[in-house]
């Protein structure tokens, strides 16, 4: 990897890991949330700052071209947190449905005791 | 399954022995058609209570409801045909009711065919209204419904039909009739499982047959529908008529574990 690029990557990972540190500090994330997206800044961070640990993992478990491996791993880890947010908005509609249904409910009962 | 026959007018079935009877009205932006159907239903039958949803409409349907003097539950937005149904079903289940009927705030359905429908709870839990006769069905265009359908929607239909035979074992000719009617026990299964998402009529008619429950259908005639427009543009309806055919196929639709509808 070039200098330039080298550090074009470490800036970046900086600034998701600002990003991060940000949301997590304003409470805007969840705690299993912040949790999540911490490792993730600090693993792109760590990757970023030794361009050699990427090459030392990839050669560890015998992926002879790098960069397929941080794809792998990127694509892996953002399908199955597609498949987890699926299932949270599933659990969530089902539960803003039944809230509808109770203030319709509450609102028709609220219109009766007015009259 | 048989054919139930008509006896007597509507007014013979009133009040015996004190049943109540709710009629669940699903109104989407209805405001222009339903006060023509709720005089109808006041005129045919004045003893049932009507119970509007009105599903997030946009118009004047909740005070259009509230001028003709009905139970009107209004919800704070829109969530489709099947959870309004769900709503009222919980309602009328809540509030005590005997029996409960779907009945279409566009004017689709014909307050004189409610007496046909009730009298089907005679012999069953559950009466759908079908469009295409109880004989002859797998020929709906030639039966005496004077319902007409599309070539393509009556291959679809006739596809659902094969399906609903091999997953209920029971022949049903129109699967996605919205005029229906049912006892308690399964108006207390409706109030909390009705499926929500659109095709509901045919995951619901899975549903009771799933639960034991005693399904019919009674031959009834139907109109044209009268104001509001055809709630879906047919991409949609593909979407929901391939998720249909998973769930007949596959034995889902049943709730899992984690309360979400399969």
């Amino acid at each position: 990897m070039t200098g330039t690029a080298h550090l074009v990557f470490a800036v970046l990972a900086l600034l998701a890991l600002v990003l991060i540190i940000n949301l997590v500090r304003l409470q805007a994330l969840k705690a299993k949330y912040s949790v999540l997206w911490l490792t993730v800044g600090a693993l792109l961070a760590v990757a970023a700052a030794v361009p050699g640990v990427l090459d030392w993992v990839a050669d560890k478990v015998g992926v002879t071209y790098q960069p397929a491996l941080f794809l792998l791993l990127g694509f892996g880890f953002l399908l199955l947190l597609a498949m987890h947010f699926s299932y949270e908005l599933s659990r969530l509609e089902t539960r803003v449905r039944t809230l509808a249904e109770e203030l319709a409910l509450l609102r028709h009962e609220l219109d009766e005791n007015e009259d | 399954m048989s054919a139930v026959p008509v006896d007597g007018p509507v007014g013979s079935l009133r009040y015996r022995g004190g049943v109540r009877t709710a009629v669940v009205m699903p109104a989407f932006n209805e405001a222009e058609a339903l006060p023509g159907v709720l005089a109808e239903l006041a005129e045919a039958v004045p003893d049932h209570e009507v119970i509007v949803v009105d599903d997030g409409s946009s118009d004047d349907t909740a005070g259009v409801a509230a001028a003709a003097g009905v139970t009107c539950l209004r919800l704070p937005f829109n969530l489709g045909i099947g959870g309004a149904l769900r709503l009222g079903f919980r309602y009328a289940a809540d509030k005590g009711f005997d029996r409960a009927y779907q009945f279409d705030a566009d004017g689709q359905h014909d307050p004189s065919q409610i007496a046909t429908l009730l009298a089907g709870l005679e012999h069953a839990d559950m009466v759908v209204g079908t469009r295409f006769g109880a004989r002859g069905a797998d020929d709906p265009g030639s039966s005496e419904g004077a319902y007409r359908v599309g070539r393509g929607r009556n291959l679809a239909m006739g596809l659902l039909r094969w399906l609903v035979r091999r997953a209920t074992g029971r022949r049903f000719t129109d699967t996605s009739s919205g005029f229906r009617a049912l006892r308690r026990p399964v108006l207390e299964l409706f109030a909390t499982d009705y499926p929500v998402e659109y095709m509901d009529s045919v995951e619901a008619l899975l549903l009771a047959v799933r639960h034991g429950f005693t399904v019919i259908e009674v031959p009834v005639r139907m109109r044209e529908r009268r104001g509001g427009r055809p709630s879906n543009r047919n991409l949609r309806l593909a979407y929901h008529f391939v998720r249909v055919l998973i769930v007949l196929t596959s034995g889902l639709g049943r709730r899992n574990r984690l309360g979400v509808a399969a």
